[in-house]
């Protein structure tokens, strides 16, 4: 499969950073002979030194025998003009991205009028993303598979004394539970049963919905039932907007803290309700002044990823249960593992790994990236015509870096080991190393051609892509 | 510095390299000459500590620019020290010295030969000697990027080591595929000639050994005098041409297979190119017309081929130049500093280099006259970086001062100075023979010791374009200043 990405930007690096792992030919364009010149020596890709709007660059390139175009540059009507060039000149598929929210409104009108198959808005997905968190009753990072029947969270295991120092299949207390990942020292591993468990871990439980709700209570994992009703938003950019709109649809009082006076006066006049601050978000005293200490949560969102971190910090200490915040740079993760922030999300991994539902094709329900960038969730529905189909999970030959963390199997959560049988139309929640991607393949590929076309039908007709 | 990486890259290129010796092995057995022993011996070494280097498991597989430069330098070194093995063995050429000289002049696609009568050797040596040349010509590494599996990225940086040229392109995403794209080019043309040669008259055999002279831009050949033993047009004619097609970018193959004649015909660095070797021919043909007794037919069909043998730095002859006019030996020996154009099997300094220098100091002229104009300097249509413009002066700095302080020191050894340039010239830009004591039909064995090796590392400096070598041995003060 052929991939265009035209602009390397934190979004455009990451995806085709992801994309190469999995078997995909990756051509990346961008003006910037720097950012170029970078992509090169880190990553196996063809790289294009060129402005992506000029169609003499796209037809040098053959579009036509390409199989998607991402177009990530910083500007929405590039990457919209692109994306119609491109589909003009033969490209099969392309996918825009598109930010700015006085287009969200019109964007079905553009998809149809431009030739763009799917938009991508990162920071709407973002501010999706941690509505779901913040109006979950626990502190950690969680996803949801399986329409909420399978829960995935990650808790410090400083948390469960009681467990720190033994081996997994010394730990008999998680009936319904398996821990398919552990995070230490910045790196995600995948366990056996005879990984000792070791203070500072950082572990990722799936299970059971009833699960893991009886893990969180039978450690005091949830912060008492809290009902938010005040959220403090730090920076009032594009994901300050959307997350304040969203939040005033659950009748939460959102108290936004913007410098620039400009957009202030722009959240004012389009925000539904909320309350927008004029004023430098670091001064403790102009945060005090709005009750800090009283908010039922802190989501900082601003564009500097330090400023974020740090005044999370602060809430935290200021006694807020909590703390949301937002890291662009990959680099900070690993620290952020070992400081009091309740939940860190990257807005460019939300992205990616959209994107890679879609490339993955078949029956992918969905892909996350766990926040270190080192492994990654998979759901997939099994095709009945995989030649997986009723085989014993032992006799798949899985590589070491992969873990079938949960099974659906009529309706009925299944936390399987390796005499478990795989039938069709179980779901699958699958745990794997960022470099064993490529053994996913055998729970979704048929034959590689077909993926491509599958994957945008199949997408037709679930519907749920991160636009709106 | 991941010396872990660099081992195991190390180990799959011994393996591979004891896997090219078997055609020769099968060549022994088939003439029934009494080397295969040799080539078993060879084999069985070369393979057994390829396979043991490259066993253990790497836990860190990441090469960066370091191991990169590393892989590349060593990797040439240690290949050449058991490419050797087959000529000691086998008592073709009894001093180990000897022979390293020989394969590395194999491996550089030097050409230049320290064995007298070539003739008398059994032709199992002598295919693997030739064979050197085409693995050489393309790059022993970039061939092991091609197979190993997983190098990823890492693979980028070995290939921009070994690959000539200041600006590395790829020309599919994947720097595997790339590596492949350009071995199936290279197979190719190799093919074509075999089947041109063999229908002019010459065995399989010995065609196979003059292509991959020629592909490769070597220059060893079967006989004592070279291509000159081949009295026909016909031959001179075919192998002039594939010298000028080996002196090309492969990756302009690639396009012409894509059908994109435009980057063909745009490209400026081959018509400069083109352009070099038209005039060279004409000059030395209307030279050598004009000042002996030759035909004009004969004149122009020497002229193209001892044209394009120096500049594509192959170094085959048809005709003892070093006995033509003053004119066309200077000419000769300017055109042993050109080579052939970047990403080509050819070496020295490169056209493009030359091309952009031109440039240059054209726009050093029109500075002069306007002294605040912004002249970027453009090759075709882009704008070539400053740091590439800067990248390549220094290249040519370093070439010349290497010239220069070669030739000084070969001259210690009391050789007069028109035979120790040309020997320097020769060596560093990987043509093969030169003028006086190593003109056309002599050799380099009346060296010392000490030249021979000295001239090895010319070789192997001018085929890895002097950076890669330098950058490892230079001193520890010179890496960390920043």
């Amino acid at each position: 499969m052929k991939v265009i990405i035209i602009g390397a930007g934190k979004l455009g690096y990451k995806l085709a950073e992801s994309m190469i792992n999995s078997e995909v030919d990756v051509t990346l364009v961008d003006s910037n002979p720097e950012v170029i010149n970078r992509a090169n020596e880190h990553l196996d890709l063809l790289t294009v030194c060129a402005n992506g709007l000029e169609i003499e660059i796209l037809k040098d390139l053959e579009i036509e025998t390409y199989d998607l175009l991402i177009a990530a540059t910083s500007s929405d009507e590039t990457n919209t003009i692109i994306c119609s060039l491109a589909k003009k000149l033969g490209c099969k598929r392309t996918i825009s991205r598109i930010r700015n929210p006085e287009y969200t409104e019109q964007l079905d009108f553009i998809k149809r009028e431009m030739g763009i198959d799917h938009i991508i808005n990162p920071d709407l997905a973002t501010a999706d993303e941690i509505l779901k968190l913040a109006l979950k009753d626990y502190n950690f990072y969680s996803g949801d598979f399986a329409k909420g029947k399978v829960q995935m969270i990650d808790i410090c295991v400083n948390n469960m004394n009681k467990i720190i120092g033994k081996k997994l299949m010394e730990i008999d207390s998680l009936k319904g539970l398996l821990i398919a990942a552990i995070s230490r020292d910045g790196k995600i591993k995948i366990p056996d049963g005879s990984t000792k468990l070791e203070i500072d871990d950082i572990i990722y439980f799936i299970g059971k919905r009833e699960s893991i709700e009886k893990l969180v209570k039978k450690y005091k994992l949830n912060s008492g039932s809290i009902n938010i009703k005040n959220v403090m938003i730090l920076g009032g950019g594009k994901i300050g907007y959307y997350l304040a709109n969203k939040l005033s649809e659950f009748n939460i009082k959102s108290t936004v803290v913007e410098q620039n006076n400009e957009r202030c006066v722009y959240l004012m006049n389009n925000l539904k309700k909320g309350l927008v601050i004029h004023g430098d978000g670091t001064d403790l005293n102009l945060l005090e002044e709005e009750n800090l200490s009283e908010m039922d949560a802190f989501i900082a969102v601003t564009g500097f990823d330090e400023q974020n971190i740090l005044m999370s910090l602060l809430a935290k200490q200021s006694g807020i249960k909590k703390v949301i915040t937002k890291i662009s740079r990959p680099n900070y993760t690993n620290l952020i593992e070992k400081l009091d922030i309740d939940i860190a999300l990257n807005p460019v991994n939300i992205t990616v790994s959209d994107i890679l539902r879609y490339i993955r094709g078949g029956k992918v329900v969905s892909v996350s990236l766990l926040l270190g960038d080192q492994a990654e969730v998979t759901e997939v529905i099994v095709d009945e015509d995989l030649p997986i189909v009723g085989k014993a999970i032992s006799d798949l030959g899985l590589s070491k870096g992969i873990i079938i963390g949960a099974l659906v199997h009529n309706g009925d959560v299944i936390i399987p080991n390796g005499n478990t049988i795989i039938n069709k139309y179980d779901r699958l929640i699958i745990y794997s190393l960022v470099e064993n991607v490529q053994g996913l393949d055998m729970f979704f590929k048929k034959n590689k051609e077909d993926r491509i076309s599958e994957l945008w039908n199949s997408n037709k007709s679930n519907g749920e892509f991160a636009s709106t | 510095m991941n010396y872990g990486i660099v081992i195991k890259v190390m180990g799959n290129l011994l393996v591979l390299e004891s896997l090219m010796m078997t055609p020769s092995l099968l060549i022994s057995i088939f003439s029934r000459e009494d080397d295969y022993i040799a080539f078993i011996v060879s084999i069985a070494i070369t393979a057994l500590v390829g396979f043991f280097i490259s066993r253990p498991k790497v836990k860190n597989t990441k090469i960066k620019v370091k191991e990169g430069l590393a892989i590349v330098a060593y990797g040439w070194i240690f290949s050449s020290f058991f490419a050797a093995l087959p000529f000691v063995i086998s008592g073709s050429i009894p001093s180990f010295l000897d022979a390293l000289f020989e394969t590395i002049s194999g491996f550089t696609t030097t050409g230049a030969t320290i064995i007298n009568d070539i003739e008398v050797l059994p032709r199992g040596i002598l295919f693997w000697r030739s064979l050197t040349h085409w693995m050489g010509g393309m790059g022993i590494l970039v061939f092991t990027v091609a197979i190993i599996p997983t190098l990823g990225v890492g693979g980028f940086q070995v290939f921009k080591a070994e690959s000539p040229g200041p600006i590395s392109d790829k020309i599919a995403p994947r720097i595997k595929n790339t590596a492949k794209i350009l071995y199936k080019t290279y197979i190719a043309i190799t093919l074509l000639e075999i089947m041109f040669l063999i229908f002019g008259g010459m065995s399989l055999y010995e065609a196979s050994i003059h292509t991959f002279g020629t592909v490769g831009t070597g220059g060893f050949s079967t006989r004592n005098s070279s291509i000159g033993a081949f009295d026909s047009t016909y031959i001179h004619i075919v192998i002039s041409v594939f010298m000028i097609l080996s002196g090309v970018n492969f990756s302009l193959y690639f396009a012409l297979y894509r059908r994109k004649w435009k980057d063909l015909l745009k490209n400026e660095e081959l018509r400069f190119y083109l352009g070099v070797v038209a005039s060279a021919t004409i000059l030395i043909g209307l030279n050598l017309y004009l000042n002996t007794d030759n035909t004009l037919g004969i004149s122009f069909r020497d002229s193209l081929f001892q044209s394009s043998s120096i500049l594509t730095t192959t170094g085959y002859g048809t005709a003892n130049f070093d006995k033509w006019p003053t004119f066309s030996k200077s000419i000769l020996f300017i055109l042993m500093f050109i080579g052939g154009c970047a990403g080509s099997t050819g070496g020295a300094i490169k056209n493009i280099r030359i091309l952009l220098l031109l440039k240059m100091i054209k726009r050093e002229i029109a500075k002069i006259f306007h002294p605040r104009a912004v002249v970027p300097i453009k090759l075709g249509k882009k704008v070539v970086a400053e740091e590439t413009i800067l990248s390549i002066t220094s290249f040519f700095i370093l070439y010349i001062t290497l010239f220069v302080g070669g030739t000084i020191i070969v001259s210690t050894q009391g050789i007069d100075l028109e035979s120790s340039a040309s020997a320097v010239a020769a060596t560093l830009g990987n043509v093969g023979p030169g003028f006086g004591f190593v003109g056309p039909t002599q050799n380099y064995s009346e060296f010392n010791n000490f030249i021979k090796l000295f001239l090895s590392l010319l070789m192997i400096l001018g085929r890895l374009e002097l950076f890669t070598i330098i950058a490892l041995v230079a001193p520890k003060s010179w890496k960390n200043e920043i």
